[in-house]
């Protein structure tokens, strides 16, 4: 078993991942920023490497910062978390170099997934379903009108050098298709110097439904369900839950065989992710590859709550060598889990991310109930990072339970001195829609605006008041001794609301 | 009557007849922040709700208004006497009133504002000496 981890990463996941090691023994040592001095996770491990300066290029993206922070150190082994490093071959490579463990797959898988044209080539031979499409070497305005012919309208036309949606043109029909190229063209070029596009077929109002899958060195694969994150403003996940309630067994099984291929194909290792479009649901849905996550995902607590399978343990005693200790036939989903991301961005102000210090900080407690955090009360949220502060996760046998406490913990979720998305979570978790679970990737992007006007913006006269008193350093009736702490409240009390 | 009362690390029991909120109220350098139900707010710190007459019976004391809000009723003019905690002045903001009480007893020297106007945080809305 790996005796001392280097934690590359900082915020909720690095604290996530010290809990577990301390559960299986493992000696942690963190490493922080600048910024990040004071930070929790520098706090709770048992040792703290200063790596460089605030910004992530200095610090949490230093591959010889990290590497010489592991081996002064004296450990033996590093996991990456999500982002930064975390699907790098040559930060795998470097830690394989100086001997340590990187928990994680091999470079070479890293390597295979990371490129968007060749883990489409590699997916397509595994006969793993991607999107139709097809990448004409004649670029020529009829050969891609013959092309987008064959893969059938409507098409979406993709610059081949591009990303993040820019250049992407939808065509409705062949009449439209010439000035679509154009404008694509012009646009790629703009953008990325070459000209050349390719033609997929458009998904209609998708859903984003993804398999986790787990690989140990012992040539042992499975999957381990879905978790659907339709939920996205701006590619960026809001909620995920699992199951997917679009999601029939029989389609579970094959996707999840899907996901179990994707990663023997490229000699998969550890814990990965593949991301599918799902058109359609229940038997007649059709499901599409579009990328592996080579890594831990933000939301692997979904996956957690509904398996009881601890995901980080799993990947720690995988890095030592140990084979998986379950078959397929051994996992089973039980009940429903829905996560949401707290963000520290403000939606009233378009979603600017905020940086600022908070003031109080009061996590919802109770049944079914996870929050991991990377701040708590004292925290600086800076500018550096990524704005998310943390997750709630709920688990209910059903997931209308599972929403319904969703609602009442984000409502005690207490987060002050910079804002937060936690009004907006509220209304989506409310929508008609998401109440129905029919939603695809478009939804936040169509209601987004909608969903911020219904946020309430009147408060009950007396809340106002007592704000006023408080603030004026006057308080009426004082009487804190009849009550000894919040967390001694009735709760039927507590979560009575205002609204309605 | 509204009555609040401290449940302790910064979260009070708001009640106001047979309703009853959790508040979570904290001081900040940009003003004062609050939780109820999930929503947060905060009173910006250059919007002094009300300049309190600390100094009693020396010089002029302003009343101001502590967000932005329109003027509901005036309850006094120019010349009146009020007394301390009496309310002077009813806001309407955010769909709900907002009484504005006398931070002291005086004489209303001057009233700065009408019914119907939109008035802005820290706006001088009443003197009294």
């Amino acid at each position: 078993m790996i005796k001392r981890l280097l934690i590359a990463n900082r915020g909720e996941i690095a604290r996530r991942i010290i809990r577990a090691c301390r559960e299986l023994d493992v000696e942690t040592v963190a490493v922080y920023s600048d910024a990040d001095a004071k930070a929790p996770h520098v706090g709770e491990a048992d040792h703290a490497v200063h790596i460089g300066a605030a910004p992530a290029r200095f610090s949490y993206l230093n591959i010889d910062a990290i590497i010489e922070a592991a081996v002064a150190a004296h450990a033996d082994a590093v996991h990456p978390g999500y982002g930064f490093l975390s699907e790098r071959a040559p930060f795998a490579r470097a830690c394989e170099t100086a001997g340590l463990i990187f928990v994680g797959p091999p470079a070479s898988a890293l390597e295979k997934m990371g490129s968007k044209i060749g883990a489409r080539a590699l997916m397509a031979g595994a006969k793993v379903p991607v999107v139709p499409g097809e990448t004409p070497v004649d670029q020529s305005n009829d050969a891609l009108q013959a092309a987008a012919a064959r893969v059938g309208f409507p098409v979406l036309i993709k610059p081949a050098a591009g990303g993040g949606g820019i250049g992407m043109k939808t065509v409705r029909d062949a009449a439209a298709f010439g000035d679509a190229l154009a404008a694509a063209r012009r646009e790629a070029t703009a953008s990325f110097g070459n000209d050349s596009v390719y033609v997929e077929r458009l998904i209609e109002q998708p859903r984003h439904v993804e398999i986790q899958v787990f690989a140990d060195s012992h040539g042992n694969t499975v999957h381990i369900f879905e978790r659907e994150c339709s939920a996205q403003r701006r590619h960026q996940k809001v909620i995920e839950e699992s199951p997917c309630p679009a999601l029939s067994g029989s389609m579970r099984q094959r996707m999840g065989a899907a996901a179990i291929a994707a990663a023997k194909a490229v000699g998969y290792v550890n814990a990965g992710t593949c991301e599918f479009l799902l058109e359609g649901s229940g038997d007649s849905a059709h499901f599409y590859f579009l990328e592996m996550n080579t890594r831990l995902q933000v939301e692997h607590p979904v996956t957690e709550s509904v398996t009881g399978i601890d995901l980080v343990h799993l990947q720690l005693r995988v890095a030592s060598g140990e084979p998986l200790p379950f078959t397929q036939a051994g996992l089973s989903q039980r009940g429903h889990a829905i996560e949401c991301r707290i963000y520290a961005e403000d939606p009233a102000q378009g979603f600017i991310p905020q940086a600022g210090p908070i003031l109080l900080y009061s996590e919802p407690r109770g049944p079914g109930i996870r929050v991991d955090s990377g701040v708590q009360a004292g925290s600086d949220v800076s500018v550096h990072y990524d704005p998310m502060l943390a997750k709630l996760i709920v688990h209910g046998s059903t997931r209308e339970v599972a929403r319904r406490r969703a609602i009442m913990a984000l409502r005690e979720y207490a987060i002050l001195g910079i804002r937060t998305n936690i009004s907006f979570l509220l209304q989506i978790l409310e929508h008609p829609q998401f109440v129905k679970a029919s939603i695809d990737t478009g939804f936040l992007d169509r209601e987004g605006g909608s969903l911020v006007a219904s946020i309430p913006r009147e408060l009950p006269a007396a809340v106002l008041a007592a704000v006023q008193q408080h603030r004026a350093g006057a308080r009426t009736s004082v009487t804190s001794s009849t009550i000894s702490s919040p967390g001694t409240q009735d709760p039927f009390e507590t979560l009575r609301g205002w609204r309605g | 009557v509204a009555e609040s009362r401290a449940l302790g690390n910064g979260w009070w029991l708001v009640t106001d007849g047979d309703k009853r909120w959790r508040v979570a109220i904290v001081e900040g350098e940009d003003g004062t922040w609050f939780f109820v139900d999930g929503q947060v707010g905060r009173i910006d710190a250059e919007s002094a709700p009300i300049s309190r007459g600390r100094a009693k019976g020396r010089g002029d004391t302003s009343v101001m208004a502590p967000m932005p809000a329109t003027v509901a009723a005036i309850n006094t003019s120019v010349g009146q006497s009020v007394n301390e905690g009496e309310t002077v002045i009813v806001l309407e903001a955010m769909k709900m009133e907002l009484p504005i009480k006398s931070p002291r007893s005086g004489i209303v020297k001057a009233v700065h504002c009408a019914k119907g106007d939109l008035v802005q945080p820290g706006v001088n809305l009443l003197e009294i000496e």
